[in-house]
């Protein structure tokens, strides 16, 4: 795999990642459902899994790159484990609406290691990290969409939390966003 | 709050791996992710209301 086809798939992946959070968002909003304290932090971790995708398409692909989005995956599949298993009594009728029979914690985890596997996949690729840094080509309108999308969704996020939490530490079970009411 | 604090700092961290130097965002995200593994940290030692 080329430098422009790791960029390329690098583009997709930030696509993929917006869609996540534009979904995640759109179950909030339709769904009147407010995201807890654990559901935050899954979605902070899909956010902090872009920085890898937006450093490769900047300065080109590098494995330090790929090693940030890794971490990110790591930490996000161990908070979403522990939302599993907070519910995964028999009887448990788990947290929120499931969705094509899954929860969103659920999905997240499959999520997580999904891209645990993709980076380790794309990792085997080392035509990608021979180009120099200096011949690597100027981001395209493409791109540079994917970075902004991932941004302001992160942005409306830094919104939307401050909505439900207020400045004060967030509700285990929120019902009602605290500076609305 | 803690929340709003950390999508903001990725958010900034973000920006900073689009516009900024190398250096500084490697360094912005090794304190959120620690900032994030602190946070949960903090809610995994919650008391769990079991069912059994």
């Amino acid at each position: 795999m080329t430098s422009h086809r790791a960029i390329a798939l690098n583009v997709l992946a930030l696509y993929a990642l917006a869609a996540l959070l534009a979904a995640a968002f759109t179950a909030q909003f339709i769904l009147g459902e407010l995201p807890c304290p654990l559901c935050l932090l899954q979605r902070i971790m899909f956010a902090l899994l872009a920085i890898g995708p937006i450093l490769n398409i900047r300065f080109g692909p590098r494995p330090s790159h790929y090693a940030l989005s890794l971490l990110a995956a790591v930490v996000g599949a161990s908070v979403s484990t522990r939302q599993v298993l907070l519910h995964i009594m028999p009887g448990d009728a788990g947290y929120g609406t499931a969705l094509f029979g899954y929860h969103y914690y659920t999905w997240a985890l499959i999520g997580f290691i999904a891209a645990i596997v993709l980076l380790s996949l794309v990792l085997l690729f080392d035509r990608q990290f021979e180009k120099a840094p200096t011949a690597h080509p100027t981001p395209g309108v493409i791109a540079h969409v994917a970075v902004w999308f991932v941004i302001g969704l992160t942005a409306a996020n830094v919104a939307s939390t401050l909505l439900e939490c207020g400045f004060k530490a967030c509700a285990d079970d929120p019902k009602v966003y605290e500076l609305l009411k | 709050m803690e929340f709003t604090a950390l999508f903001l700092a990725i958010a900034i961290t973000m920006l900073v791996a689009w516009y900024g130097s190398r250096t500084l965002a490697f360094s912005l995200f090794a304190v959120v992710l620690i900032a994030c593994v602190a946070t949960f940290l903090h809610h995994a030692t919650d008391a769990l209301k079991l069912s059994f």
